[in-house]
């Protein structure tokens, strides 16, 4: 079966606004869009993906959202597998579009809910051997994915000096920052994550900034690539995702709220440097809590006024309650910095 | 790269219009070409549909050239002579002939060319396009660079963009076909040019094409981006960004000698990029010609690569064809 592979072309890729004279922001409807259909051509041309077969993975958010998209679209029989985190807007949603949606009711022993739905995949898989799981942790095709979105920011900006986003399965920051760097270098890249997420080193607990941040490891972290980590609370992130909508009419989700306060800071003391934050989805879906005053009032740790800098923190498994940074210096997890 | 649709081009080699009045005219024709300095990019690409396809964007030089003189004959009928180990060019007029429906004819063929082989400068395709122009010169039939395009591909299976001249695209080298018009021009470069293997000349026809890894062909999706731009806004740093990465690509696939020590001399003055021949051994340092202190980083760069041993052998600029225009 030959599919039209351009029918998300342009949902795919990011619309560029200028946020302040050296600030550009890359906003997504659904950045997952990009990796998800990029993994499917992949298995479709590899034949590990055959006409009208089956998918399996595990999300609770965007990512599942993308491989319903596109499932509903080229005909694939798509089982999710997620836990209570999915919220019922999404859920109706995914529905809608044919996915088969399995809920995991108990965290695993050790690997919280994460784990517990990494298994009730491979049971999947074990059922269906020929079903195909996109695995967008560990799927070296997710990172590449983004070849698109680097070729748009240098085709409309230049060469730019930083590059600045949020890091859940590593797949956006390590791609795009692995591409730019072939033509520059010396690119700085800022990754943002969240207390208790493993990524850059916090001990794995409760978070509740959804999207980025995760639980294990994912292998697509390329940690060599990132100049400076950030970690935002979801308080933060959803007070800057309002004024970044307050301020530039820019409507987008939680995660590009904390990638918008870092990239704000970041700009406003490097004027001489060009940077690019990427929001990775728009705001539909948080109508009800991040854009909903009640709720936001409601939250642990919420403030009406925006922090205007980070902490700077030496040791990035240290007790983190407020926006942190941390100078990452591309080292690999464990290993030394480079000189 | 196994398991993808072939593109099949839409070849307009049979399709030859013979223009009324002309039927019969013909005359000793000439032909000439540019040769070039390797290539600002060389790579592959998945297109919208998923199709890989080969390209380049070639870096021309107006310093290198071949003339043909291509002299038709009736008596000859279907005889060609060349010269020796011009094959190609055989090939080439035979297809001409063939596509301006004068295979009734034969003819001799004289080639005078200032390129030497195995360094990827051009020295084929420039033999192949110079005489593909002599043959159409011959019957009164100029070609657009399109339809050269083809008919060189057609003779020698891979083609360098120099048939565009002046004019930058995106080439498909072994189809023939332009896969984007970038520009009327490059930016204002200034090439200072370093064979790195003077005694070891490649055979380029022989030299296997490069198997791309994923990585590899979507970093040159990433840096399409930045050509275009560069070329757009005339940006020469942009461009010698982009030379550099497509240069850093090509050392995994045919490695040139010091290439990591011209690079760091590169950078230490102020060059925008090094560029290299993608299948040759030729490299360039690119500088921006309109900078003001131009020859005194281009002669401080020339001593940093004498003391390598990789003393350049000649220079020269992309304004060089407009100068000419211009006086
Ligand atoms: C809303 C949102 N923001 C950010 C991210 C992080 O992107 P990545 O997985 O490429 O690191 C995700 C990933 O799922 C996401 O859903």
């Amino acid at each position: 079966m030959l599919h039209d592979h351009t029918t998300f072309v342009d949902y795919e890729l990011p619309r560029l606004t200028p946020l302040a004279p050296n600030l550009v922001g890359a906003s997504f409807f659904l950045m997952k869009l990009l990796p998800a259909r990029f993994m499917l051509d992949q298995a479709e041309r590899s034949g590990k993906l055959k006409p009208g077969g089956r998918i399996c993975e595990t999300t609770s958010g965007t990512f599942g959202l993308a491989l319903a998209m596109l499932s509903a679209v080229r005909g694939y029989h798509l089982t999710l597998v997620s836990d209570n985190a999915l919220d019922s807007t999404l859920q109706y949603r995914l529905c809608d579009l044919g996915a088969h949606l399995e809920i995991v009711e108990r965290p695993g022993a050790t690997g919280g809910f994460q784990q517990a739905r990494l298994d009730r995949v491979n049971d999947y898989l074990a059922q269906y051997p020929d079903a195909f799981c996109p695995r967008q942790y560990e799927n070296p095709d997710n990172p590449r994915a983004y070849a698109s979105v680097a070729e748009l920011i240098t085709e409309r900006l230049g060469n730019i000096d930083t590059l600045i986003g949020t890091v859940g399965s590593g797949g956006s920051m390590s791609g795009l920052a692995r591409m730019l760097r072939l033509s520059n270098p010396d690119l700085k890249v800022i990754g943002i994550d969240t207390p208790a997420s493993v990524v850059f080193g916090q001990k794995d607990g409760p978070r509740a900034l959804r999207g980025l941040g995760n639980s294990l490891m994912p292998k697509n972290v390329d940690h060599c690539q990132f100049d400076e980590v950030h970690w935002v609370t979801a308080a933060e992130a959803y007070q800057a995702t309002r004024e970044l909508h307050r301020t530039h009419a820019l409507f987008q989700g939680g995660t590009s709220g904390a990638a918008f306060m870092v990239a704000r800071w970041w700009a406003a003391h490097k004027p001489e440097q060009k940077s690019v934050v990427i929001f990775p989805d728009e705001g539909n879906r948080y109508t009800s809590t991040i854009y909903n005053d009640t709720y936001l009032q409601a939250m642990e740790g919420w403030s009406d006024r925006l922090l205007e800098a980070p902490l700077t923190v030496t040791d990035p498994s240290c007790h983190i309650y407020r926006w942190s940074r941390h100078n990452w210096n591309r080292r690999s997890l464990g290993g030394e910095p480079h000189v | 790269m196994d398991g993808n649709r072939e593109y099949t081009p839409n070849l307009l080699i049979n399709r030859a219009v013979v223009p009324i009045g002309s039927v019969g005219a013909y005359k000793a024709g000439h032909g000439n070409a540019t040769g070039h300095h390797g290539e600002i990019i060389q790579g592959a690409m998945r297109n919208q549909d998923r199709i890989i396809h080969r390209f380049l964007v070639t870096l021309p030089c107006n310093e290198l050239y071949t003339q043909a003189r291509f002299e038709p004959s009736l008596q000859l009928a279907g005889h060609i002579i060349v010269p020796d180990d011009k094959a190609k060019s055989r090939m080439a007029i035979e297809i001409t002939l063939k596509y301006l429906n004068r295979s009734d004819f034969g003819g001799q063929l004289h080639l005078r060319s200032n390129i030497e082989k195995g360094f990827g400068m051009g020295s084929s395709t420039t033999d192949v396009v110079a005489t593909i122009r002599a043959v159409a010169d011959a019957f009164g039939r100029p070609l657009l660079p399109e339809i050269v395009a083809h008919l060189a591909v057609a003779a020698e299976t891979a083609s360098d963009a120099i048939m565009f001249e002046d004019n930058c695209v995106m080439f498909a080298q072994r189809r023939g076909v332009v896969l984007e018009y970038l520009g009327s021009g490059l930016p204002p470069l200034h090439v200072l040019s370093i064979n790195t293997a003077r005694d070891a000349p490649l055979d380029t026809v022989a030299t296997p094409a490069a198997r791309y890894s994923d990585w590899e062909l979507q970093s040159f999706c990433a840096l399409s981006g930045m050509i275009r731009r560069a070329i757009r806004t005339g940006d020469p740093y942009l461009l010698g960004r982009v030379a550099t990465a497509s240069a850093t690509i090509s050392q995994r696939h045919i490695p040139k000698p010091a290439f990591e020590e011209i690079q760091v001399i590169a950078r230490a003055n102020d060059a925008c990029g090094v560029q290299v021949s993608h299948s040759g051994t030729v490299v360039g340092l690119l500088f921006n010609a309109f900078c003001p202190n131009l020859n005194v980083m281009v002669e401080s760069a020339s001593k940093d690569l004498s003391s390598i041993g990789m003393a350049p052998d000649f220079r020269f600029s992309t304004l060089h064809r407009r100068h000419e225009y211009a006086s």
